[in-house]
């Protein structure tokens, strides 16, 4: 038996297949097989195929579909702002002495400030809405944009900026043809970073919000994995949310690593 | 017989030149920090809202009365030893199992789907989940730390060990070096400097990871010190709080910069942006 198993594994033909799903496969059964087990112990333990079921209820009741596109409209106005910011602010650091000067420290001192830490502060000044989420995910995109695009500059060519300049450009076809295009791979690169920080940061303030504030104003799909927990201990639709933010996450990511290959080809994304 | 010594005044000149760099950044920051104290005061007291924006001498004056009290620093000590356990956990993992991951075909052709399925979600995501679990206390905190650092950990592990230098793996089995042997003196320290990228993004996750989790579900913390004072609309002590969890995440990547440029000092990749 043992035998035969390690011969289809090592076989050419099955092995590739195989050997990748092995675990999962193995992990899932045994989930599977030990639910009932402990279920009957506590009453509550959520199984694979349960899991399946409830996020097609989910989808089906709209409850899923709603609160991610909540938390898509936030993350996506979030970076919107974030990033405008970030790389205007970038370049105006990276061109003005006296704004690096003024500028630099200030990044310095927030920078480690992790996200999260201002969901408090957040809830107080914007309350329990959207626009406490919009601020935090601002926050968290906003560190990685620029500093990576501040960095992408700086490694400009320099040969590159005065060839433009005795061939007569002016400040503003400077910005346009020399300097966005060769920051973009370090720009597109802060954006991606400061996507998967910020979406992290999005579950997080809304995760904090719903549990604080018992539900009802701020939505989105971090609450609703909360709200299961606190009122219907229904476990598997909070896996089912935890799939979901992976999957999106994954998504998120994918997306930015397309437009790296197809604006940068020559750095390698992983 | 290599190369001449500088001369005295060449020495004496590189000194007193690193010094003005130091007093001429020193001097920036303070002029910065300044303007935009000034701006905050201002804006404070025409807001004129001390529970929703205080002014940065209430800050400092509830910064003092915190530190005073000790209550700040129990709390700070708690957040740090949740820290330190959940991330030693991930390193004890991470490091060694990366390094595996990247030298063995076999054992990533294996778990390679597993860790891509589980990388995408969030450490934070599972606190729903492992509040249920584990309850509210320590663990908590404790797994949230260990998911989060430990993908950075192993992915970068898995990365340095594929790096390694072929000829140098050739070099070492040629000689008759052990597996254990090669693991050691080859693979290590050729995968060092990729190895401590990964603990300082792993670092960073945890810490994001241990702020939310005190949020949440701890009744101690940095993280809940904050959240209480909200609830009891004291904003300075929460700003007090927010500037020590950035005073705290700052200060922990000095120090693993610092540990990193020590244990691999032919590696000079290191620069201030790195953080």
């Amino acid at each position: 038996m043992i035998y035969k198993l390690r011969s289809v594994l090592i076989s050419q033909r099955w092995g590739k297949w195989l050997k990748p799903l092995l675990i999962p496969i193995v992990l899932l059964a045994m989930w599977q097989a030990w639910a009932p087990i402990e279920g009957s112990a506590s009453g509550i333990a959520p199984t694979p195929s349960g899991v399946v079921r409830g996020f097609w209820e989910l989808t089906v009741s709209g409850e899923l579909p709603s609160s991610l596109f909540e938390s898509l409209t936030r993350i996506g106005s979030g970076f919107c702002i974030a990033f405008t910011i970030g790389v205007s602010m970038a370049i105006c650091v990276w061109y003005v002495r006296l704004a690096e000067y003024l500028i630099d420290p200030l990044i310095e001192t927030f920078r480690p400030i992790a996200p999260i830490a201002w969901i408090p502060l957040a809830i107080l000044w914007f309350g329990t809405g959207t626009w406490a989420a919009i601020f935090i995910v601002s926050y968290a995109v906003f560190f990685p944009v620029f500093v990576n695009t501040l960095a992408g500059l700086q490694s400009l060519d320099k040969r590159l900026l005065d060839a433009a300049r005795t061939l007569g450009a002016t400040k503003y076809m400077m910005i346009r043809d020399v300097v966005l295009p060769g920051a973009l791979p370090a720009i597109v690169l802060g954006g991606r970073l400061g996507m998967g920080a910020g979406w992290a940061a999005i579950i997080a303030a809304e995760m904090t919000v719903g549990s604080k504030s018992g539900g009802g104003a701020s939505g989105g799909i971090g609450q609703m994995m909360f709200i299961f927990l606190s009122y219907s201990l229904e476990l598997r639709y909070i896996i089912v949310g935890m799939i979901t933010v992976g999957c999106v996450a994954y998504m998120i990511d994918s997306v930015f690593r397309m437009v790296q290959r197809r604006i940068s080809p020559w750095i390698q994304t992983s | 017989m290599g190369l001449p010594e500088l001369p005295e005044k060449v020495k004496e000149a590189q000194i007193v030149s690193h010094f003005a760099t130091a007093r001429r950044v020193t001097v920036r920051y303070i002029f910065s920090l300044g303007c935009f104290i000034l701006l905050w005061h201002l804006t404070a007291s025409y807001v004129g809202k001390p529970n929703t924006l205080p002014s940065p001498g209430v800050v400092g004056l509830q910064a003092i009365e915190v530190i005073g009290s000790g209550e700040l620093l129990s709390h700070t000590a708690s957040t740090l030893r949740r820290l330190v356990v959940g991330f030693a956990i991930a390193c004890f993992v991470g490091i060694p199992f990366g390094l595996l991951f990247g030298l063995s075909k076999s054992l990533e052709a294996y778990t390679t789907p597993l860790i891509e399925a589980l990388r995408p979600i969030s450490g934070i995501a599972w606190i729903p989940l492992a509040l249920f679990v584990l309850g509210i206390g320590e663990e908590l905190p404790h797994f949230i730390i260990f998911f989060g650092a430990l993908f950075p950990i192993i992915l970068n592990s898995a990365d340095a060990a594929r790096m390694t230098d072929v000829n140098l793996l050739n070099a070492a089995r040629t000689l008759g070096a052990s597996r254990w042997l090669i693991m050691k003196e080859v693979v290590l320290p050729s995968a060092l400097p990729m190895i401590f990228v990964g603990l300082r993004l792993g670092l960073g996750v945890g810490w994001m990871g241990v702020i939310a989790s005190e949020l949440i579900g701890a009744p101690s913390g940095l993280g809940y010190m904050i959240e209480w004072n909200r609830t009891m609309l004291m904003s300075s002590r929460v700003l007090v709080g927010v500037f020590t969890i950035g005073l705290i995440g700052y200060l922990m990547s000095l120090l693993l910069n610092f540990v990193a440029r020590k244990s691999t000092p032919w590696w000079g990749g290191w620069s201030r942006r790195d953080l």
